[in-house]
């Protein structure tokens, strides 16, 4: 009886938490809108943080996108064969990067490296009171380190998305000529004659969220850090982990929204 | 903070190349959809639109010439679609061009065809209507095959009798006018001998659409098993041939029969004088231009059989056969 | 640089030296733990006090509070005439441009440059200085620490005693009239330790600031105390100068000199 009361109380416990650390968040987010937002923009920050999140991604998310487009290629390919619609293998590998597998493994590859990065620099500047410096010598760190990070991973992820399906299709061009020969005017005209708005639309508007939850996971993990290195790192890991589910949770948003609209 | 001024360059330019191909691609699908540089608006109503939908490619000879823009039921039976047409494209389009809804490649999206016309109409204008066809069934298709085919032989037969009757009337000898009567006597050949062709015509056809019935049922069938792909070549080249006699026998049956009916109907004519009889000439008349008519249709048949989309792989593979062959 | 102008917020013009931090009644409780209980302190213009107390006594806590870090649960501190729990955000920053704080960890920006440290404050202020001017500043706050040639070194590349040295200057160079001290010779060898002490010595009497030392390190208090408060269960448990606390029997005061 013991055992199942313990096991009980534990459970509760565990959904209390939830909502608590739910609410947290949407108060740490309402914060960002409410102040973050509000004019003696960090500018100078700001870009400095687009530079680091931005620019500094795009080797890693440029790599991961080509390889994903000649992979998605080459795996495509028997299928379509055994329908006999090999010719429309850059429509649908066109149509699969730029809906879908885009934005979605770009946004997990962002939230794996700046989403850590942010939790783990916030969450060192936290433990080393570097924060509370800040604080004191009349600057709002919140302002300084939260908003300017968090807009920056909303605005460089979609371009980070942008260029990284146009890397991913260039790989899907090399990935259609390794087993046959199509010319890149080919290639590059049967990609957009299949694609529509509606296909990029919707594609590029949800990657603003999913910056957005990596900024906002990654800096309120971060900011709320627990004493210690190994607060550190626990901050930098949920960070990554509650970024890449919430990627997950505004996918199936929007693909209901863009549904619902009428949009595909 | 000394290579903040470099930072920021690589930044702007970062964005700036993001910015670049979001635009590209924007502009690439909006000119595929006809969203930039104008174009005008056409109107074509259909009975069905197969699935049509917003958006979908309109072709012209097989060339891009546009895109589906909306679609709007009129009454029961009819949906008004608006195309929107590039203009470089429009310019060729005549009014007198035929549109029909068709599918890209065997399960691709649905397109508007817009077959060329005579190109004696003028070219068309914002607002225009054109004309439709409904796209062909193999069933409806066989079915006026088989009808135009009886028909054929129906006329045939009457011609026959007419010339013959005319020939045993001896008529033509009573004339005196010498140079006349063997004209005459050679164009009657003429009628005779095409009329043959068109009676065997239609023995020929008869077996080629009781051929295709057999294996009609299943579409699949007709395009995959090789017996029957092996038999339907026979039929086609049959078909193939059949409708060129049908048509050189047409070309002769026409010149004849208008000639014939010209002369019938002018007083002056010399058939008119010979004959004197008006019932006869009345007849021979309704059988010419049972004949014409019935010609006429089945070329119609014909063409409408080879763009068919069952059959149109068939006819492709048999031009690259030959073109292989060279 | 002499005499810094002052600001006399309290308006009292008699001999005796002003209050520049008056703490009533102040309250600061995490949860169940109760850490400061109905605490009062003085500190005049002028003077060096030294807060003593155990680990975990509520010494940062105390001082975190006077700075606005930390919201007391009930109690006023006053602050150059201002109470600080009552202020909005753009009063507070307003306030604490007049208060330094040195951190125990020094809390230096190891993302920036020694430069970019001292800048940082400087350019958070409301009125934008001409770089010369700012350039004129760093010089002299690293001068005053005699580190003026790490200036485009990273926090990293520098040893404790130095980075504490890089803090104060962080901290001085806005001239504050209140300097809060937290444990500046904690994890310091003696020697190191007993330059930090004279630095503050030496910069107090250059600037006429008031401190308050937060500190449990003895020859720390017997170097910089001009008054020592014995901060116990949350209450001023004695007062007095430096010699009265060596001389007191007192169990509790005697356990910090063993």
């Amino acid at each position: 009886m013991d055992s199942i009361d313990k096991i009980h109380w534990a459970f509760t416990d565990r959904i209390l938490e939830f909502f608590k650390e739910t609410g947290h968040v949407m108060r740490f987010t309402g914060h960002f809108f409410s102040l973050g937002l509000k004019p003696r923009f960090e500018v100078k920050e700001l870009l400095t943080q687009c530079y680091l999140i931005g620019y500094k991604s795009l080797p890693l998310i440029g790599l991961t996108g080509f390889i994903m487009g000649l992979v998605l290629t080459m795996q495509l390919r028997p299928s379509l064969i055994s329908y006999g619609v090999e010719s429309e293998l850059p429509v649908m590998v066109g149509i699969a990067i730029v809906r879908e597998i885009g934005p979605v493994i770009t946004a997990l590859i962002f939230a794996g490296k700046i989403g850590s990065s942010i939790g783990a620099e916030l969450g060192s500047m936290k433990v080393t009171e570097q924060i509370d410096a800040m604080e004191v010598s009349g600057t709002n760190p919140f302002k300084y380190l939260v908003a300017t990070r968090v807009l920056a991973s909303t605005l460089m992820l979609p371009i980070l998305t942008i260029l990284s399906d146009a890397i991913s299709l260039f790989g899907a061009y090399i990935g259609v000529n390794i087993r046959s020969v199509t010319s890149i005017r080919l290639f590059y005209t049967q990609v957009f004659d299949s694609l529509s708005f509606g296909d990029l639309t919707p594609a590029v508007i949800k990657t603003f969220f999913f910056g957005f939850a990596v900024g906002i996971v990654g800096c309120y993990k971060g900011y709320n850090s627990s004493k210690g290195t190994r607060g550190v790192g626990s901050s930098a890991n949920t960070a990554v982990v509650l970024a890449s589910v919430l990627i997950f949770i505004i996918d199936l948003l929007a693909v209901q929204l863009t549904d619902v609209l009428g949009l595909n | 903070m000394a290579n903040q001024g470099e930072n920021n360059i690589k930044l702007g330019v970062f964005t700036l190349a993001g910015l670049l191909v979001l635009i590209f691609s924007f502009y690439m699908i909006g000119k595929n959809h006809n969203l930039f540089g104008g174009g005008f608006e056409i109107k074509v109503r259909f009975s069905n639109l197969n699935g049509l939908i917003a958006g979908n490619n309109v072709l012209y000879s097989g060339i891009q010439a546009g895109t589906v823009k909306d679609m709007q039921l009129i009454n029961d039976t009819s949906i008004e679609v608006i195309l929107l047409i590039d203009p470089k494209v429009g310019s060729f389009i005549h009014k007198d061009a035929i549109a029909t809804v068709g599918t890209e490649g065997l399960m691709g999206n649905k397109v508007i065809n817009i077959q060329p016309g005579t190109g004696k109409s003028l070219a068309i204008s914002k607002g225009d209507y054109l004309q439709t066809r409904k796209a062909v069934s193999t069933d409806a298709m066989l079915q006026t095959l088989d009808k135009t085919n009886n028909n054929i032989a129906l006329i045939s037969e009457e011609l026959k009798g007419t010339v013959q009757r005319i020939n045993e009337s001896k008529i033509l000898e009573l004339l005196n006018d010498k140079e006349l009567s063997p004209v005459l006597r050679s164009s009657l050949k003429n009628i005779h001998e095409a009329t043959a062709n068109a009676r065997d015509m239609a023995v020929n056809l008869d077996i080629i659409v009781k051929g295709i019935r057999k294996g009609r049922g299943a579409a699949g069938l007709l395009l995959t098993d090789t017996a029957f792909a092996g038999n339907l070549n026979n039929t086609m080249q049959k078909v193939s041939s059949v409708s060129d006699q049908a048509n050189l026998a047409t070309i002769r049956l026409n010149t004849l029969i208008e000639a014939v009916s010209q002369d019938l109907s002018s007083k002056d004519g010399s058939l008119y004088v010979l004959l004197r009889d008006s019932a006869v000439a009345g007849q021979l008349k309704q059988t010419m231009k049972n004949i014409q008519d019935g010609t006429a249709g089945f070329n119609q048949n014909m063409e409408a059989l080879k763009h068919n989309f069952l059959l149109r792989g068939y006819f492709k593979s048999l031009e690259k056969k030959k073109k292989e062959g060279q | 640089m002499e005499t810094p102008i002052r600001s006399s917020t309290t308006g009292k013009i008699t001999g005796k030296p002003e209050a520049v931090i008056e703490i009533e009644h102040l309250c600061k409780r995490f949860g169940e733990n109760v850490v400061l209980n109905d605490f009062n302190l003085k500190v005049y213009e002028n003077e060096n006090l030294v807060v003593l107390g155990k680990s975990g006594s509520g010494k940062s806590v105390l001082i975190k509070c006077i700075i606005g870090l930390l919201k007391p649960d009930s109690g006023k501190i006053i602050v150059l005439g201002k109470n600080i729990p009552e202020l909005d955000h753009e009063d507070l920053d307003k306030i604490r441009t007049k208060i330094g704080f040195l951190f125990q960890g020094n809390a230096l920006y190891d993302s920036m440059t020694v430069r970019e440290n001292l800048e940082f404050s400087l350019r958070r202020q409301w009125i934008r200085l001409p770089q010369t001017e700012v350039d004129a500043m760093v010089k002299e706050a690293l001068d005053n620490v005699g580190l003026p040639h790490t200036v485009d070194m990273m926090p990293a590349e520098l040893s404790g005693g130095m980075l504490k040295r890089v803090a104060l200057a962080r901290t001085l160079i806005l001239k504050p009239e209140i300097i809060l001290y937290d444990e500046p010779t904690t994890g310091l060898d003696p020697v190191t330790a007993r330059e930090i002490d004279n630095l503050i010595l030496s910069l107090q009497k250059k600037y006429h600031t008031a401190s308050i030392i937060i500190s449990h390190d003895m020859n720390c208090v017997k170097n910089t105390a001009d008054r020592v408060v014995l901060l116990l269960d949350g209450k001023c448990y004695m007062e007095g100068t430096y010699q009265e606390l060596e001389d007191a029997t007192d169990e509790n005061i005697k356990q910090f000199f063993e």
